[in-house]
């Protein structure tokens, strides 16, 4: 049960990293890899403050702040200065890691003794339930700091879930989607292209930082090392998102990447917990994402193939239209 | 209100693959004015469309627009005052948003788009009397994805969002080139109603020669980059398509002219 719950607290904290990677891989068409260092970034600047005694609502606010800097740097980098996306991404992302090092002064800062957004949530559920020790949930003897923990992830990622919803149907969001949609479009619309793109990289990093501050909490602890791999883990979940939902509404895209990161951390969960060896998690999760980019396309060309075989026997000249 | 002084553009300067777009072009386009740009292939037509709207700097000479010197600003900062249609259908919309959205992107051309909700009770209302008038049958379809649309209705809409808001200057760069005779007609019909009606100041370029002699009550000829001719008032409107035609088979002449007349030089000479 204890498991259960960790996974889907790590998912549903992970699913920020998700959404992030959503807005600038599929709203944008830019590849962002910077997400590897901003995690980092605002777990560092999110441990060290609460380090410092700092409020850690105040604290996951600022690392926050930090990815939307990074982000920044990025986007511009990206617009004004015409570097590739990619490149852009790794320039920052290279340069965080010493800025990462920097923020925390050595390359692992724990939080045994602090309080954090964990211990507040602890506090608000002993109020709730009356009882600060163990629960009971269907016969599972569960720890108030995990229930609390997932109860506060869900409630934020369901916040800002909304809140992104809602931004990308305004004005300025609707602009930022056709931006990544039609660019000669919405440039002849009267909207500015480049600083667009700059906001939605940096609005993406600001999540990703804010994940990785929550993660810092949940875990206890920042490390320098945490963000390797993480803009392949978010790419891996927006897709399970996607095959989950199917192609829609924007709504359901982000319900979709949400949907995904909880799942993916579950199957890695039960993977791990069968014996799997944790050093292989990187490999194994780079090669799901490779299959999901290929297979389709693999699929698409059998589907034609057969079509074609089937029309050239003459028994339905349809299926080639179809495939 | 737009103006074009001594313009010049050439693209991949300096290259050998250096081509001279406009060399000097002067324009005056007055209020109100419908004018038809035709020309041969390279001859400049597109290149100066993209200079007024601002899709490049140009290397010299300058651009007013409306008494602004705009020839500085960038594309997004003047499309406070241009409509445009392109020539590619899948140019003019965002092919993954809905129709309606698309309009609501067009509705805020050159305004500041806040946090205000894109899709309001009142846009939804204006757009179905708007796109009824279209009479495409498109009214009902406004949540649809635009992209699943065919060409002729794009454009057809991309024209009623370039027009939503009046334009100082519309531009529109053979918006019917890419479409089948059928749709080229209805876009072309719209567009004549939709100019007339709002007696919007148009830069029209075409390679059809039968619209170049129908439409506009001006019509400029480009050649290598510069205004060969230039035909307005009692001139334009006696202007049939035989006599576009005798004038694109006299450049012809001349070019092949000067070419004989080189080889002829070199043979004496070398």
């Amino acid at each position: 049960m204890a498991l259960l719950i960790g996974a889907l607290t790590i998912g549903l904290i992970l699913s920020l990293l998700a959404l992030g990677v959503f807005i600038t891989f599929r709203i944008f068409h830019f590849p962002d890899i910077t997400a590897d260092g901003s995690i980092t970034f605002g777990a560092a600047i999110c441990a060290v403050l609460l380090a410092k005694g700092v409020d850690p609502f105040l604290a996951t606010a600022a690392a926050f702040a930090g990815g939307l800097l990074a982000g920044t740097v990025t986007g511009i980098l990206n617009t004004y200065f015409k570097i590739q996306a990619l490149l852009a991404g790794i320039l920052v992302m290279t340069a965080l890691y010493s800025v990462n090092l920097h923020v925390m002064g050595k390359s692992n800062v724990p939080l045994l003794s602090e309080s954090t957004m964990g211990t507040y949530a602890e506090r608000v559920g002993a109020l709730v339930s009356g009882s600060a020790g163990d629960i009971n949930l269907g016969g599972w003897l569960v720890s108030m700091r995990d229930i609390s923990m997932l109860l506060m992830a869900f409630g934020m990622v369901a916040l800002i879930g909304l809140g992104l919803y809602l931004f990308f149907r305004t004005h300025i969001g609707t602009a930022m989607r056709a931006t990544g949609d039609n660019a000669q479009m919405i440039r002849a619309l009267g909207a500015n292209v480049e600083g667009m793109t700059v906001l939605g990289v940096a609005i993406s990093n600001g999540l990703v930082a804010l994940s990785g501050a929550l993660l810092a909490q949940y875990q206890g602890f920042a490390d320098v090392q945490m963000g390797i791999g993480m803009v392949v883990w978010g790419l891996a979940s927006v897709i399970i998102g996607e095959a989950l939902v199917g192609p829609g509404s924007l709504g359901l895209a982000f319900t979709g990447a949400v949907m995904g990161s909880v799942l993916f951390r579950l199957l890695v969960a039960i993977a791990l917990r069968w014996g799997l060896d944790p050093n292989d998690l990187k490999l194994i999760t780079a090669a799901f994402v490779f299959a999901a980019l290929v297979l389709p396309r693999i699929l698409a060309r059998f589907e034609k193939k057969r079509g074609a075989l089937k029309a050239v026997a003459g028994a339905q000249p349809e299926s080639v239209l179809h495939a | 209100m737009l103006e074009l002084k001594n313009v010049y553009k050439t693209f991949n300067s300096g290259t050998s693959n250096e081509v001279p777009a406009l060399c000097g072009v002067d324009l005056n386009i007055e209020e109100g004015s419908w004018v038809i740009v035709i020309g041969t292939n390279g001859s400049g037509k597109s290149t100066l469309l993209n200079a007024a709207a601002g899709s490049f700097p140009v290397d010299a000479g300058a651009i007013r627009l409306a008494d602004h010197d705009v020839t500085r600003w960038p594309e997004h900062r003047r499309a406070e005052m241009i409509g445009r249609v392109f020539q590619n259908p899948f140019s003019g919309t965002a092919a993954n948003m809905s129709i309606a959205e698309n309009f609501a992107l067009a509705t805020r051309r050159g305004l500041r788009r806040g946090l205000g909700w894109a899709l309001s009770a009142e846009l939804k209302k204006n757009l179905r009397d708007r796109v009824k008038q279209l009479n495409l049958g498109l009214e009902d379809r406004l949540g649809n994805i635009i992209g699943s649309l065919s060409g002729g209705q794009r454009q057809a809409l991309t024209l009623l969002m370039a027009t939503w808001l009046k334009p100082k200057l519309l531009l529109l760069d053979e918006h019917t080139a890419a479409l089948d005779p059928k749709s080229a007609d209805q876009v072309i019909q719209l567009t004549d109603e939709i100019v007339s009606r709002e007696k919007l100041t148009t830069l029209m370029v075409t390679h059809s020669m039968h619209q170049g002699a129908n439409l506009g009550d001006r019509l400029i000829m480009m050649h290598r980059g510069r205004i060969l001719h230039d035909f307005r008032g009692a001139d334009k409107r006696r202007l049939r398509v035989n006599d576009l035609l005798a004038r694109f088979e006299e450049v012809r002449r001349a070019e092949q002219l000067d070419e004989t007349a080189a080889d002829m030089l070199r043979l004496t000479y070398i």
